[in-house]
């Protein structure tokens, strides 16, 4: 491949992951046990990207003290976007870093080194100023529709109200280092500057190679999506612990009892301990230093760095951020159920209960399904808790 | 206190590898710098002030050779000007040295040289060393023969490196400082070196040349070394010695700032996973077990700590740890403690230094060393001259530290100060109440970061006329230590107090342009007591910033409240400590001052 640089977009909030990013940006939720960046990062290095600029703003400390300045020895550099003014904006914050064609890539979505460097040589082997990967998708009205003419970009529409299954804009952009000219030319829509938008004017002009990918592409548009994201690395084994048995991978440094049982598939990250009698997995992913006390079950979970989960507690399909601790005997016993999120009903998902960053529950709690809690939220002894717990707050029973 | 580099076989980029190894070694000292090239030319360029300096001397003037050697000054003799920055050559501009320490028997030899007719150019110490070897040169001795006899009439503390006009090796010697010898090219880390035709590096530390090579082999005092297309070490006889190839498991990348402003605000936010790392493998929940290396064996019936700086204030709160085990336990500093030793007995004497070269503190173990004590180094530095002189040693695991005021090490310590306890003195309950809390640590330290108001904080008092800082038990270090970050970075005036001592005067000082930094965990006595100091402080007008878990109703009393999560009361020693690095920090940026680089400070004093 010849590009060298990437670019990759890190600098959003994520809003409709809430209560999740209530304290970190959306590139640094879990995809199994590793943050989301991670794996876009070890996608572009294994395609051969010798350069990394990572545009950075909300929490942006959050990624800068966990990639640090190198990747797997390729260099980092940070571009600040402190007002998050759409994603032609965000990179636009790149130009005083890259003066050589680009790839672009969003921090927030896991993709594969293939589709890297189709994209970088469709467009080496190409005379147009961009190229594009597309992706066939069910629900490609949350995306952008792409149309194609041969290998051209004949059309995109941005969330059309078509339902159904159609070519999708998979977010992986080559550039020449001209887009920077383009996106400062393009008209700003209430205040932001879309790349698609920037992208729209070059397909009027014929401009854009349209590069058609599969295998691995994985968006996580609300907190339940962590669960099926989390199957999705399970599945393919992209852990980066060794491999105890078949689909459990196990850190060096951890510590489990050795009546407690790993059902596959699941990992666990270094410094975590299991005690005697818990049963975790199936697909659950440990991120680092987790605790699961004695005589607990995990199952279909994902568990980020820091929790800790009680005595005797059941936790199935669910999401708990960094810090969360669950006293013993909580219950949350999952199955499918209705979420809201804001105004919207999202109606038969299966999840148990998300809970934010640094929520505290005590002992003998109970989550109805598709339960969301805000970070710092305080649980008490034998509260039932459903539906939206604002950040914070405290239930009593 | 000064950086030595040099290379040999890096071609072409002999001058761009030595000033790569200037830059990554600028935090040790930065008044001046300089370069010498040798081989099949020979030149020097040296320069005070920083190192862009040199680099705008260097680019008018063109130096190249196989062999060259270089140098960052903090002045110990003579003020930072052009000529007393290194290297610094003979009469004839054939012999080039850098030196790090203090030759103490420098005057007499200088004496003897100018009235055998050699010229001084500087007032360094260090002058007198290129002179020997002329010397030594004209009685027709060889170049390697010539500075080993150099070397052989000094006295005191010394790194030296040393090159000679037509010859394609270098030398360097040292004795009670630090360096280190870099081998073979290796930047990643593959193992796949070959050892015994070079390239080869020489630095006071490794950052220097990390980014070539993590093969490294740790000179011991009085050894020598001549590096061309071989590497051979000697000791004081001229009998080789064989030396063990280490490799250094930390990255370069840790010395970038990666997107911060600073270093010590990129090592603030890098503490929870510096603190990950000191745990890793020595803690075990749920089986209430600690194991660090060696020091569980460890029994010891009275403690005495010696350190300088923020880890005289680690030593403190150690001490107390060992105190509440029911251990005696003294904290001193080292200066002193070399100076006037008290009565050692079967105490343990243990040395916290980040760099485990601090001079004091080497020389106070020295001291307890001779009286036959046992004794420890608590420190960052695998390989340290602490670490082989002596008997175990504790390892921090935080990781380089760039930012001259210490902070993620000083977490580091506090956290292996509670493993060695636990693993040594303390009882099960103690360790299932206390290994929890270490465990969440690096969570709650997180939390403090992602929800800190000190910039707030900070920004409301920077141009206040004093800082003071009050705390009892596990919070007194904590206070003492927020003070001295304020100072060194801001360059303003603070005061870190026991709370109970605020009222024996200083509370004379408390005016309203003196914020008072409470720092007040949980609500049994200790905080109680110290809530009653915050109302003594604001009935003197004085506005007050808690610093505290919420527990207490000293928020009620406070103009300011800095929170940090409920945790063991040892435990919430880190968590307030960050919130005061945090205001040090903030305090410093709002008033401009260099905070990497705060005026008349190095990163590690190896200078008594």
């Amino acid at each position: 491949m010849n590009t060298r640089t990437a670019v990759v977009l890190a600098a959003g909030k994520g809003t409709r992951l809430q209560p999740l990013t209530q304290s970190r940006p959306k590139p640094m939720l879990p995809a199994a046990n590793r943050p989301i960046l991670e794996h876009v990062l070890d996608a572009l290095v294994d395609a051969g990207i010798e350069r990394l600029v990572l545009v950075v703003g909300y929490r942006r400390e959050r990624v800068q003290s966990y990639v640090g300045p190198t990747y797997r020895d390729t260099p980092v550099e940070y571009v600040i976007q402190d007002k998050q003014l759409g994603s032609g904006h965000a990179l636009l914050q790149a130009e005083s870093e890259v003066t050589e064609p680009m790839l672009v890539v969003n921090g927030d979505r896991l993709i594969e080194p293939a589709a890297i460097e189709a994209v970088g040589t469709a467009f080496a082997d190409s005379d147009r100023s961009a190229a594009m990967a597309v992706i066939e998708r069910d629900e490609a009205s949350r995306y952008g529709v792409v149309s194609l003419d041969g290998d051209e970009v004949a059309e995109l529409v941005e969330k059309p109200d078509t339902h159904g299954h159609g070519l999708i804009n998979a977010g992986i952009y080559a550039f020449e280092e001209s887009i920077f000219d383009e996106i400062s030319a393009t008209t700003r829509q209430s205040g932001e500057l879309a790349l698609t938008d920037t992208i729209q004017r070059l397909v009027g002009r014929r401009d854009v190679t349209g590069v058609p990918i599969d295998g691995l592409w994985v968006d996580a548009t609300y907190p339940w999506d962590l669960l099926s994201v989390a199957q999705e690395v399970l599945s393919r084994g992209q852990t980066s612990e060794p491999e105890t048995k078949p689909g459990v991978w196990v850190d060096d440094d951890v510590s489990i009892h050795e009546d407690a049982t790993l059902q596959s598939p699941v990992v666990v990250g270094p410094d975590c301990e299991i005690a005697a009698g818990a049963v975790v997995g199936p697909n659950v992913a440990l991120s680092r230093n987790v605790t699961i006390g004695p005589n607990a079950t995990v199952e279909r979970s994902v568990l980020d760095e820091d929790s800790r989960v009680g005595h005797g507690s059941t936790v199935i399909d669910s999401v708990l951020g960094q810090d969360t601790h669950l006293g013993a005997g909580t219950v949350i016993p999952g199955g499918p159920g209705d979420v809201r999120v804001g105004n919207q009903v999202h109606e038969e998902q299966h999840l148990g209960a998300v809970l934010a960053d640094r929520v505290k529950v005590a002992g003998g709690v109970s989550f109805e399904t598709g339960a969301l809690v805000g970070a710092k939220a305080t649980i008490r002894t034998g509260a039932h808790v459903r539906g939206q717990i604002p950040i914070g707050a405290e239930v009593v029973r | 206190m000064c950086g030595i580099i040099g290379c040999v076989g890096r071609g072409d980029e002999t001058l761009e590898t030595l000033v790569h190894g200037l830059e990554s070694l600028e935090y040790r000292g930065y008044d001046s710098a300089g370069v010498a090239l040798g081989g099949h030319s020979f030149g020097v360029c040296k320069t005070s002030g920083k190192i862009e300096q040199l680099r705008a001397a260097l680019a008018e003037q063109s130096l190249s050779g196989a062999v060259g050697i270089g140098h960052t000054r903090w002045s110990t003799h003579g003020p930072p000007t052009d000529e007393n920055a290194h290297p610094h050559q003979d009469c004839t501009g054939e012999v080039a040295v850098v030196h790090n320490g203090i030759i103490e028997n420098y005057q007499q030899l200088r004496d003897d040289l100018t009235a055998a007719g050699h010229t001084f150019e500087s007032d360094t110490d260090t002058e007198v060393v290129p002179h020997l070897i002329e010397d030594e040169l004209a009685r027709g001795a060889d170049p390697e023969a010539a500075v080993r006899a150099a070397v052989s009439q000094l006295e005191g503390s010394y790194a030296i490196a040393a090159i000679v006009d037509g010859t394609d090796a270098l030398f360097a010697a040292r004795n009670d400082s630090p360096l280190v010898i870099g081998v073979g090219l290796d930047p990643e880390s593959t193992g796949n070196t070959d050892l015994a035709n070079g390239p080869y590096f020489i630095a006071s530390d490794v950052p220097a040349f990390r980014k070539y090579t993590p093969q490294v082999i740790y000179l011991e005092d009085g050894e020598f070394a001549r590096l061309d297309g071989s590497l051979t070490v000697t000791d004081t006889d001229g009998q080789t010695v064989e030396k063990t190839v280490e490799t250094i498991e930390w990255d370069p990348e840790e010395t970038g700032k990666s997107g911060y402003e600073h270093y010590m605000l990129k090592e603030i936010n890098e503490q929870p996973r510096a603190l990950r790392q000191c745990l890793r493998g020595r803690v075990d929940e749920l089986a209430s077990t600690v194991d660090v290396e060696s020091i569980g064996d460890l029994d010891p019936s009275g403690i005495q700590f010696v350190a300088c700086g923020t880890s005289y204030h680690a030593a403190l709160y150690g001490s107390q740890l060992f105190e509440q085990a029911g251990v005696p336990s003294q904290a001193y500093l080292a200066s002193e403690y070399a100076s006037s030793p008290p009565p050692i007995g079967d105490d343990l004497v243990v040395g916290i230094t980040q760099s485990g070269e601090t001079a004091d503190t080497l020389s106070a173990l020295r001291k307890a060393k001779q009286r036959g004590a046992e004794t420890l180094t608590v420190t960052n530095t695998v390989g340290s001259t602490a670490t082989r002189e002596c008997d175990h040693a504790l390892y921090i695991r935080s990781g380089p530290e760039i930012g001259v005021a210490a902070t993620k090490t000083f977490a580091g310590q506090l956290t292996a100060l509670n493993l060695f306890t636990l693993a040594t003195v303390e009882d099960s309950q103690r360790r299932s109440s206390v290994i929890p809390a270490l465990r969440d640590l690096p969570g709650d330290m997180q939390s403090v970061l992602d929800n800190s108001t000190a910039a707030e904080v900070a920004e409301e008092y920077a141009t206040a006329e004093s800082f003071f800082f009050i705390g009892r038990r596990y919070q007194h270090p904590v206070a003492l230590e927020g003070a001295l970050k304020l100072k060194e970075i801001s360059y303003e005036h603070a005061e870190g107090f026991a709370a109970g001592e605020l009222k024996h005067g200083p509370l004379a000082l408390v005016t309203d342009q003196t914020p008072v930094f409470a720092l007040v965990v949980g609500n049994g006595p200790i905080a109680r007591k110290t809530v009653g100091n915050i109302k003594e402080v604001q009935a003197r007008s004085a506005p007050v910033v808690a610093v505290t878990d919420g527990q207490s109703d000293a928020a009620t009393y406070a103009d300011h409240v800095l929170e940090i999560p409920e945790t063991n009361p040892r435990a919430a020693a880190l968590l307030t400590n960050v919130q005061l690095q945090l205001v040090a920090y903030h305090v410093a940026n709002n008033l401009g001052r260099p905070i990497d680089k705060p005026r008349n400070l190095a990163k590690s004093v190896t200078v008594e």
